[in-house]
């Protein structure tokens, strides 16, 4: 019997309750379709994933913290799903038109769905405290951790286990956004159909034919990255955020903690879409697609909406956490800088995120009730979906990217010895790309048949980002200039994360420009500017951030030379990615499809780009390794890494449980390296009361 | 000025400002009637609005001083004042980006609906919204129990908002050919309606926690989850300013 939790004990009870789940999933499958099981069919995959994921978890940790929650979801969801086929059946209503191999309906799976995130909440043991003020009952304002790995598979409302768990979330759905990748990456490599056959008897999975399975992976392939970002973002910010403004903790501890427990659950959703039909309409969703795909589009629009709340009430955090919560003496232009561009960040995510879930509920009420805000039959607009959409996902690339610009700017002056160049222009020109960002989303609505008036200003607006972006890249090459620079591997990232964003910058205009659009729109030259903007702008300095604080985390450093084995196989495959992408795209190569005419001549650049995402997937499988084996056998690196000003570097590594145990105040400018006798903070215990 | 002149000030203001929302609301409805100016209806719903943010909601809390040192209770309350707000901020997104849909789907026209009923459920939301204040004032001077008895009829009216909305008009907007499905009115109708009486619904649950709470004798000049509550109830009342005349006034009846 297993006695004590560890990884082999959640390995074995994941092989067995997968196989368990298989057997009754394909039994009931078997019940169900009148005995013709399919072996990778919706029933048996669903249950042998649920089964396996819970069991791995129960062999992990016991049953408390992530296991019950995820236990209590499936739960949730089976009791929501049977209460509203009960409904549906004393009504008379029966059957399942979309669906007909799984017995619930679409509403039931909808309300299931709903339920069984908040069963999840409730289960992993979220909202306990609320539940308990809500009935007069007080509670400590600070929840020790016990030591160990175990805090972080609970609820903890210790900001540094908060970050953690949500850069971990963040990697682990990194890996599966990106697996879909490389699975239809494949597909590509050549011109036909290979192995995602189009005849239902070669290849059916989850109900689906193979260019149907292609585009669900190529929808997920989307939203899960998407989703990724915003947690992978989340987490840089939870973990650094309070340590560099010198606060205990956040704000609002105990919506910080519900702000990351809400995000697995949507997790769950959007992998649930897959089995239940998949959905074709891209990550957009866009109707009249959206309201006849199959039932897991349902699964989408409710993850993303769940997920959207993770990135609302975690961006509500970190402004009141930064309005709040300063070391005495940080006045606004003395804020590290990457504090100015997590504020800038959320502004957008607090605000915005509300339209997406808006528009992914209104098409889901269309689908359920009938409602026809986006079907012409109906009198509805089409169009109007696509704008209250954009309004938030055109938006969402600066909540993307300028965290990253922020680490960027944050790690530059450490690793040149410089003071960085134009503090005050890098603080505002991050305000302005935010600002800016909320008025140019119909940019992406150029050929969507709306208004040819709207065309020019968004046009104009388009463009105008390109001033406060330049802002940062001449900040960066002055900071730059002259200074002693040395490379070790988060720099390496930095420097990257510029060039490769200034990829992904300089091929953007092209598209805003109306008459350009109207051809590029759809091709792959689409494709590869947003991949170069979101790698230079998110992935690159998210590694670099990783690389950085790792042993600020851990009181370990990550192995230099895979790092830099990481480094330098990642960015050659990535540019050449792109730039075949780039390539291939300006000559007619249309996104989203399955299958391309060997006529075109892209078979050659296509199999190129195949074997690139191919090395792009080594490298993070490096780097994976690399994080696995640091944190246990790392070089030991307790004192300050990296020669930084910054507070947090000034006390030894790992951080204790409430960050500064003597409060500092900010006695000069943050970025003043190289000037003799020039302090950041000076540590004293009369600093702490600033009121 | 001494303690008790301060109370009545403050309890005459809230009368005050309810006689000028309720004259307000009135004018409104005669110029929907007689000759229905968008632009006067905009006008009367941003004052009313701007009325009640600052009036009944406090906005100018928001910018205190002299709060003690960071573990005082005071400063801790204008934390979470300024998460409340910054929540109201996002959610306000979600109620314009409805404002958009109907603008966009129904222009100057608005769904064929009961005029007396909509008068009335308007008039009981804002007669709770002034119970409310009066609730949070007296609560905000120690009077526990002039609290519980306001905050009391402030949900008993609240209730009859959601009753009235959701189990007469519903039914009385689908009797008349306007269903979730029949067309861009009715589906505009229904879902500005439904997330409004959604809302309205938590704020509910927000006000008996803090009822039971008061009636366990909780609050004392510790008292922000009243204040919460209250801004709260408020804020689903500012809503409510835009989207009466919006769904009931402005513009003709659409087909």
């Amino acid at each position: 019997m297993i006695k004590k939790n560890t990884v082999g004990s959640g390995l074995l009870l994941l092989l067995i309750a997968g196989a368990v789940g298989y057997g009754i999933g394909f039994g009931l499958d078997a019940l169900i379709s009148g005995g013709t099981p399919k072996l990778a069919g919706a029933v048996p995959s669903a249950f042998a994933l649920l089964f396996a994921v819970s069991a791995f978890f129960f062999g992990l940790y016991g049953y408390r913290g992530i296991t019950r929650g995820l236990v209590w979801q499936v739960v949730g969801t089976l009791l929501g799903g049977l209460f509203v086929t009960g409904i549906r059946a004393l009504m008379g209503m029966t059957g399942n038109k979309l669906f007909g191999a799984f017995f619930f309906s679409e509403p039931a799976w909808v309300f299931g769905a709903l339920m069984g995130v908040i069963s999840f909440l409730v289960g992993v043991g979220v909202m306990d405290d609320w539940i308990k003020w809500a009935r007069g009952i007080d509670t400590p304002e600070h929840h020790e951790d016990k030591p160990g790995w175990e805090k972080y598979f609970g609820v903890s409302l210790d900001h540094k286990v908060i970050g953690i768990q949500y850069t971990v979330t963040a990697l682990v759905l990194i890996s599966v956004g990106g697996l879909f990748a490389l699975i239809f990456r494949t597909e590509l490599a050549q011109s036909g159909l290979q192995f995602l056959s189009a005849d239902p008897t070669k290849f059916n999975v989850f109900n689906q034919t193979g260019p149907q399975f292609y585009n669900t992976l190529m929808s997920l392939h989307g939203m899960i990255m998407i989703v990724s970002i915003l947690l992978g973002i989340s987490g840089i910010i939870n973990y650094v955020v309070p340590l560099l403004v010198g606060a205990h903790d956040m704000a609002f501890p105990r919506m910080n903690a519900f702000a990351f427990w809400v995000a697995v659950p949507a997790a769950v959703l959007l992998l649930m879409s897959m089995v239940l039909g998949g959905f074709d309409t891209g990550w957009t969703g866009y109707p009249p697609l959206s309201s006849r795909a199959p039932v897991g589009v349902q699964m989408f629009f409710w993850g993303v909406f769940t997920a959207g709340w993770s990135s609302i009430l975690g961006a509500l955090n970190v402004i009141a956490t930064v309005l709040r919560m300063r070391a005495k003496g940080m006045t606004a232009m003395r804020m590290p800088i990457f504090v100015w561009a997590a504020i800038a960040t959320s502004i957008i995510a607090m605000t915005a995120t509300q339209l997406i879930g808006l528009s992914f509920q209104m098409v889901s009420f269309q689908r359920l009730f009938g409602m026809g805000f986006f079907d012409p039959a109906k009198g509805g607009n089409p169009v109007l979906f696509q704008h209250l959409f954009w309004f938030y996902s055109h938006p969402a690339v600066y909540v993307f990217v300028l965290p990253g610009l922020g680490v960027i700017s944050e790690l530059l002056p450490v690793f040149v010895r410089k003071p960085l160049f134009g503090y005050r222009w890098i603080a505002m020109s991050s305000l302005g790309i935010a600002l800016v960002g909320f008025v140019v989303w119909a940019h992406h609505m150029f050929t969507s048949g709306m208004n040819e008036y709207l065309r020019v200003p968004f046009m104009y607006s388009t463009m105008l980002v390109a001033v406060p972006t330049g802002v940062k890249f001449f900040s960066w090459i002055a900071t730059i200039w002259g200074g002693k620079i040395s490379t070790p591997t988060p720099m390496l990232f930095v420097l990257g994360a510029i060039v490769v964003f200034l990829l992904g910058g300089v091929t953007g205009p092209p598209n805003a420009m109306v008459a350009l659009d109207l051809h590029l729109h759809d091709t792959y030259w689409v494709v590869g500017h947003f991949h170069d903007t979101i790698f230079g702008g998110f992935v690159f300095p998210f590694f670099a951030a990783i690389y950085y604080w790792f042993p600020k985390a851990t009181g370990r450093r990550m192995n230099e030379f895979w790092g830099k084995v990481h480094f330098w196989l990642m960015t050659p495959s990535f540019l050449m990615l792109t730039f075949g992408m780039m390539f291939i795209g300006l000559r007619g190569m249309r996104r989203r499809i399955a299958d391309y005419d060997a006529a075109l001549g892209f078979d050659n650049t296509h199999l190129i780009l195949t074997i690139c995402a191919f090395g792009i997937a080594l490298s993070v499988l490096i780097f994976f390794i690399n994080i696995i084996y640091s944190i246990k056998h790392g070089e030991k690196a307790e004192g300050n890494v990296w020669n930084s000003r910054s507070p947090e570097w000034q006390v030894r590594s790992p951080m204790p449980a409430h960050n500064y145990e003597v409060p500092f105040e900010v006695v000069g400018e943050p970025y003043d390296y190289g000037l003799a006798d020039s302090k950041y903070v000076e540590f004293s215990a009369t600093a702490g009361k600033k009121h | 000025m001494t303690h008790k002149q301060e109370k009545s000030s403050m309890l005459s203001q809230g009368v005050f400002i309810f006689v000028y929302l309720a004259v307000l609301t009135v004018l409104e409805f005669g110029i929907a009637i007689t000759f229905n100016s968008t632009v006067l209806l905009v006008v009367i719903a941003l004052v009313k609005a701007v009325l009640v943010v600052y009036y009944y909601m406090h906005i100018y809390k928001l910018n205190a001083e002299h709060e003690g040192d960071e573990d005082s209770y005071e400063y801790k309350s204008g934390t979470n004042r300024i998460g409340l707000w910054l929540f109201l901020v996002s959610d306000s997104f979600v109620f314009g980006g409805l404002m958009v849909m109907r603008i966009n789907l129904l222009g100057l026209t608005h769904p064929h609906l009961d005029q007396t009923l909509g008068l009335i459920v308007t008039g009981v939301l804002l007669v709770s919204s002034f119970f409310m204040n009066r609730g949070e004032t007296l609560m905000a001077n120690g009077d526990r129990k002039g609290f519980i008895t306001n905050t009391l009829i402030t949900f008993v009216l609240g209730l009859g908002f959601l009753i009235g909305v959701v189990f007469v008009e519903w039914p009385n907007a689908i009797a008349e050919g306007i269903t979730p499905g029949s067309g861009p009115a009715g589906a505009a109708f229904f879902m500005m309606t439904g997330m409004h009486a959604f809302h309205v619904l938590t704020g509910l649950i927000f006000l008996l926690v803090v009822l039971n709470n008061a009636r366990r004798g909780l609050y004392d000049e510790k008292h922000y989850p009243v204040e919460a509550a209250a801004v709260y109830w408020h804020f689903v009342d500012v809503v409510w300013i835009f989207f009466y005349p919006a769904l009931y006034l402005i513009g003709a009846i659409a087909k």
